[in-house]
């Protein structure tokens, strides 16, 4: 039986922009490099006012965005569509079926370009 | 983003076609958003804007968002005795792909019973107004007004 972690409703701001931009920055950077490293067609990778944003070409844009009032990192995706995610010890998961943002993200986007994506 | 939309209404509405084609080109070259003309419809047009009264026992509503992210979406439904929704309203505080979303979802709802609009996807609603990535959200709390909408009249009947 797999107990339930409580989803992180006591966050302050403050603590949620140290470990929201600690994820948004890391991410950018390891996908930056990825990008380039792949050579993806219509690769481009952009990170502004908290706005995350991969353009894979054809294959199509993923957009994750911190959202503060909530607290939460929101994913728009090609593949699965629009989440948002929680903190919960360390990790930004989706409350409906714990699926984990960075996880999303490195299965989705190894799958589109044909190369494995490790962001952590 | 904001001051395409007049553009882009004026557009839709008294251009000939080739114009109609070719701003939105020019619009992505300069690096600018452009609504789709669907979305613009149902901003210039919205439909069923409005509200029934909350505590009619027909009346099923949704409520979801939060004024603090920019979005608030009501959307209520009116439901006959064998359970289907025979008219909707809805009021929007949000982007135009918000009150677009919505508006798609009110007029979808209406004629099919309250089992067949759960089906309704956010991705359906997303692809009918071609919205953007950024924008996917919008369509999925036009998604969660629906559901929330079921849920408050199925619970205003199991009390009955």
């Amino acid at each position: 039986m797999t107990v339930m972690q409580p989803y992180s409703t006591t966050l302050d701001e403050g603590q949620y922009h140290q470990v929201a931009d600690h994820v948004m920055e890391d991410m950018h950077e390891k996908l930056e490099a990825y990008v380039e490293e792949n050579d993806v067609d219509g690769g481009d990778v952009e990170y502004s006012q908290g706005v995350l944003t991969v353009k894979l070409g054809k294959q199509g844009t993923f957009v994750v965005n911190k959202q503060t009032p909530n607290r939460q990192i929101w994913l728009s995706s090609p593949v699965s569509g629009p989440f948002r995610f929680d903190y919960s010890d360390g990790r930004w998961l989706y409350h409906r079926d714990r699926r984990d943002l960075v996880k999303l993200l490195e299965a989705e986007i190894s799958q589109l370009v044909g190369s494995p994506l490790k962001l952590e | 983003m904001q001051s395409l939309l007049p553009l882009a209404a004026a557009v839709a509405s008294t251009s000939g076609s080739s114009t109609a084609r070719t701003l939105p080109l020019l619009a992505q070259q300069l690096g600018q958003r452009w609504y789709h003309k669907n979305v613009v419809e149902h901003y210039e047009r919205p439909r069923n804007v409005g509200s029934f009264d909350k505590s009619d026992p027909d009346v099923g509503t949704g409520l979801v968002g939060a004024p603090a992210c920019g979005d608030v979406m009501k959307l209520q439904i009116k439901v006959d005795e064998a359970g289907n929704i025979v008219d909707a309203r809805f009021k929007t505080f949000g982007c135009g792909s918000a009150i677009a979303s919505s508006s798609v979802a009110t007029e979808w709802v209406k004629g099919k019973s309250l089992d067949e609009v759960l089906k309704i996807k956010n991705s359906d609603i997303a692809k009918h107004l071609s919205l953007p990535p950024v924008k996917l959200h919008c369509s999925m709390l036009a998604e969660d007004a629906i559901k929330a909408a079921v849920k408050d009249i199925k619970a205003k009947r199991a009390q009955a």
